[in-house]
């Protein structure tokens, strides 16, 4: 599904790390593998730091911090807030809606909308997409989206598939109107008959929660995990991002009359150094023009890593220049999407710890 | 906040009810309650019976089914389905998104957008509000709005406050573009400041699930739950709807031009029937202006009972003629909107009972 | 305010003959949730004003509760 949005802009990013930190090679021991087999794993997929937070931390404090931060610094009022959208799997309660909770926390004006929405690692572009839809209304002149997620308290540590490469954050992304005539091309598809590919089985209320699913299970590939844990098909999501992401983006491009060697970066979901390498291989992107570092310092936070791909390797030059982009988000849903726009000059990028 | 669409409609709705209905008669002693008390309980707020769906069923089967039903009376074609939404905070799963679940069941094609949004009683509002964003875009042809929640399972049949009142349902409304449409006008608020009127404690990550979270008590006389259940302020919610969802209809007529005369419908959302009639005084409505009969017939189904509401009382009249209408949703979050807009002709609106097979 | 009218329509709400001034609310079998928001109903419908349930939670007499809706309408 193709999206055209005109004199739309992004103005800011803030993103929100955990200040708490693990190191792989302190984790490895939980793992039934050998460590060498571990130590090769770290090399390949770039595990080395993630950020995950303390015990009882939510995404509503995350982003409500991340947000007392930009009130602080005077880069946002309150007043301006017209739509408040979430875009989170790990939300605080089954009700309310967290960011109606936000809302609340930081005392916002009722005449606004707040919108919890389910998604994954797609979730940057989907929720950019919200923002751009929003502020084709009048009344609508700010748009604060959030992307968060605490997904580490739902990995097992006894599985080494997902635990090592999870990480928490949130960020912050202010979507206002462009005075310029620029031109913003999206792309998103679907396919939930591959959805099982990366679930949750339990705590929905297909299969509530109970002691019964909160039981570790041999799952056969010397992993542990329990039915309320995250489970992630590796190889499915590998053959998946391989086959559908490099025709979305190249659609995309043809679409907006912009060659590859046009896009000064492809700003991608980071979901391990491996398969974002196979993918730049697969597109011809030099690696220069496809950042990855981020699983390796931050980890996998889900729909957070694009802005943390923008705040962590463009942080100044985002604030002093302009480039064409290619955003790129792909996961759970299964969902794909792509966007391309020109970014920057932004009033503030930054990343923030939050204690 | 407010907004407004042009061109767009309202072009089919399916209310689907689990087949189980159950009588307040028959169940108030599981709500300790006595002959006396349950008579006059019965009687304030017009209580009699109500639909509960099984333990195997989701809210997302009873969408489902009413998309298959809609599929096979030809009012839609899936090549026509270009976004799911569902609005519901009973989801099937956490991950992946229910409306993922849904396009995999249909077997849809990969150009559709689907998006889960955790919405309670305001929800189909909500939804027409992103239903009508969403066709400003060239390539969507049709949305599928899907309503649904199984609040009975957030609660026991011992809960004499919430159980006799609350109703299972699902809906599915089909939202289009349209030629020479009159403009719909909407407004949305918020105010997460009281969101303890309505709330689950346990169950997500401020307090994920254990042992503790699902132990059950008698936290008042006829009231058993635990932590995962629902915590509702009768008396919270009533100032709410009272002081707040009145001046919010006022502005959406005034923005849209329309009076208490000119609107030949008021679909409410339905708490209770003691509330809607309360508001409608306060309002200074013709009750038959104000259906307000679903719960008494059908529980009150969260964001399904505007759908349910239009589907049971006027049906006929929808899938002949055009009224203006107003809808209101309101409740948890606190969320309130309210939409004026044309209704019908419809070419599909029906209220139906869940077939499993 | 007409205090008797009051408390007239309160015996009404409680399914007794008579409410008076000193009565506490909680001694009576019937005030339960539902009293409250049939007193909540009353409040606004009859004298126009917007009791709040935190409001309601902490009177203690009927007395309190008159008192309380007619200091709201001036």
């Amino acid at each position: 599904m193709n999206f055209t949005f005109r004199r739309k802009r992004i103005s800011g990013v803030l993103v929100v790390v955990p200040a708490n930190e693990r190191s792989f090679a302190e984790e490895m021991r939980n793992f039934n593998f050998p460590e060498s087999r571990s130590l090769k794993l770290k090399e390949v997929m770039g595990y080395d730091k993630r950020r995950v937070v303390e015990p009882g931390v939510c995404v509503s404090d995350l982003a409500v911090f991340g947000l007392e931060r930009l009130f602080e610094q005077k880069l946002l009022k309150r007043e301006e807030i017209d739509a408040l959208l979430l875009v989170t799997q790990t939300a605080d309660h089954f009700m309310p809606a967290t960011s109606s909770l936000i809302q609340g926390r930081l005392g916002l004006k009722q005449d606004m909308l707040c919108l919890d929405i389910n998604q994954a690692c797609a979730g940057f572009v989907i929720g950019l997409m919200q923002a751009f839809m929003l502020l084709e209304q009048e009344s609508v002149n700010k748009v604060v989206l959030v992307n968060a997620d605490v997904l580490s308290r739902k990995a097992s540590p006894k599985d080494r598939n997902i635990y090592p490469l999870i990480g928490d954050g949130a960020s912050i992304t202010i979507v206002e109107r462009d005075v310029a005539d620029s031109v913003i091309h999206a792309s998103v598809k679907m396919d939930g008959s591959r959805a099982s590919a990366l679930t949750i089985p339990a705590g929905g209320l297909r299969l509530p929660s109970s002691p019964e699913t909160a039981r570790l299970e041999d799952v056969g590939d010397n992993n542990l995990r329990a039915k309320d844990h995250v489970f992630m098909d590796g190889s499915a999501i590998f053959n998946f991002v391989q086959t559908e992401v490099p025709p979305l983006i190249k659609d995309l491009l043809a679409r907006a009359g912009v060659a590859f060697e046009e896009v000064d970066y492809f700003l991608c979901h980071q979901p391990n150094r491996f398969m974002l390498e196979k993918l730049a291989d697969k597109m011809k992107v030099p690696y220069a023009r496809m950042p990855n570092n981020v699983v390796e310092h931050f980890g996998n936070s889900g729909s957070v890593t694009i802005p943390t791909v923008m705040a962590y390797n463009l942080r100044e030059r985002l604030l002093r220049e302009q480039f064409q982009v290619c955003l790129a988000g792909f996961g759970g849903g299964l969902a794909w999407s792509a966007m391309l726009l020109t970014l920057g000059k932004l009033a503030f990028n930054q990343i923030k710890e939050y204690k | 906040m407010k907004c407004t669409f042009k061109n767009k409609r309202i072009s089919s709705i399916i209310t689907v009810a689990p087949s189980q209905e159950f009588r307040f008669d028959d169940e108030y002693p599981y709500f300790k309650m006595t002959e006396a008390q349950a008579k006059r309980f019965k009687k304030m707020m017009s209580l009699d019976r109500h639909r509960i769906a099984p333990p195997d069923v989701c809210a997302s089967d009873l969408c489902l089914f009413g998309v298959r039903q809609l599929l096979e009376a030809g009012v839609l074609k899936k090549e026509e389905i270009s976004a799911i939404l569902f609005i519901s905070q009973t989801p099937d799963y956490i991950l992946p998104p229910t409306s993922n679940v849904i396009h995999g069941k249909l077997g849809l094609g990969h150009d559709v957008v689907c998006l889960d949004i955790n919405q309670g009683c305001a929800g189909f509002v909500v939804g027409l509000q992103q239903a009508f964003m969403l066709l400003e875009i060239p390539a969507v042809s049709k949305v599928l709005l899907l309503t649904g929640d199984t609040g009975s399972k957030q609660m026991t049949r011992e809960n004499r406050l919430n159980y006799p009142i609350n109703g299972d349902a699902g809906a599915a409304t089909v939202v289009e573009r349209c030629a020479d449409g009159r403009t719909i006008f909407m407004d949305v608020k918020n105010d997460g400041s009281r969101h303890k009127a309505l709330l689950i404690q346990g169950g997500g990550y401020r307090m994920p699930s254990s042992p503790e979270t699902l132990k059950l008590r008698e936290v008042e006389e006829g009231v058993v739950k635990c932590l995962e259940h629902v915590d509702m302020d009768g008396a919270a919610i009533f100032n709410f709807t009272m002081d707040d969802i009145p001046p919010q209809i006022e502005e959406v007529l005034a923005l849209s031009g329309d009076t208490r005369d000119s609107i030949q419908y008021f679909f409410l959302h339905q708490p209770n029937p003691f509330i809607v009639t309360q508001m409608a005084q306060k309002m200074k409505l013709p009750p038959s202006k104000v259906p307000n009969n679903v719960v008494s017939l059908y529980g009150n189904c969260s964001s399904t009972t505007i759908p349910l509401n239009i589907a049971l009382n006027c049906s006929e009249l929808m899938r002949s003629e055009t009224r203006r209408v107003c809808l209101s949703g309101f409740g948890v979050g606190l969320t309130w909107a309210a939409a004026v807009m044309d209704l019908g002709p419809l070419d599909y609106c029906k209220l139906v009972d869940y077939d499993s097979k | 305010m007409d205090k008797p009218e009051f408390y007239q329509r309160l015996a009404e709400i409680l399914d007794v003959e008579e409410v008076k001034p000193e009565n506490v609310l909680k001694d009576f079998d019937v005030w339960d949730s539902l009293a409250i928001l049939s007193v909540l109903a009353m409040a606004d419908a009859k004298y126009g004003v917007s009791v709040k349930a935190e409001e309601i939670r902490s009177v203690v007499t009927a007395e309190d509760l008159a008192n309380l809706v007619e200091a709201k309408r001036k």
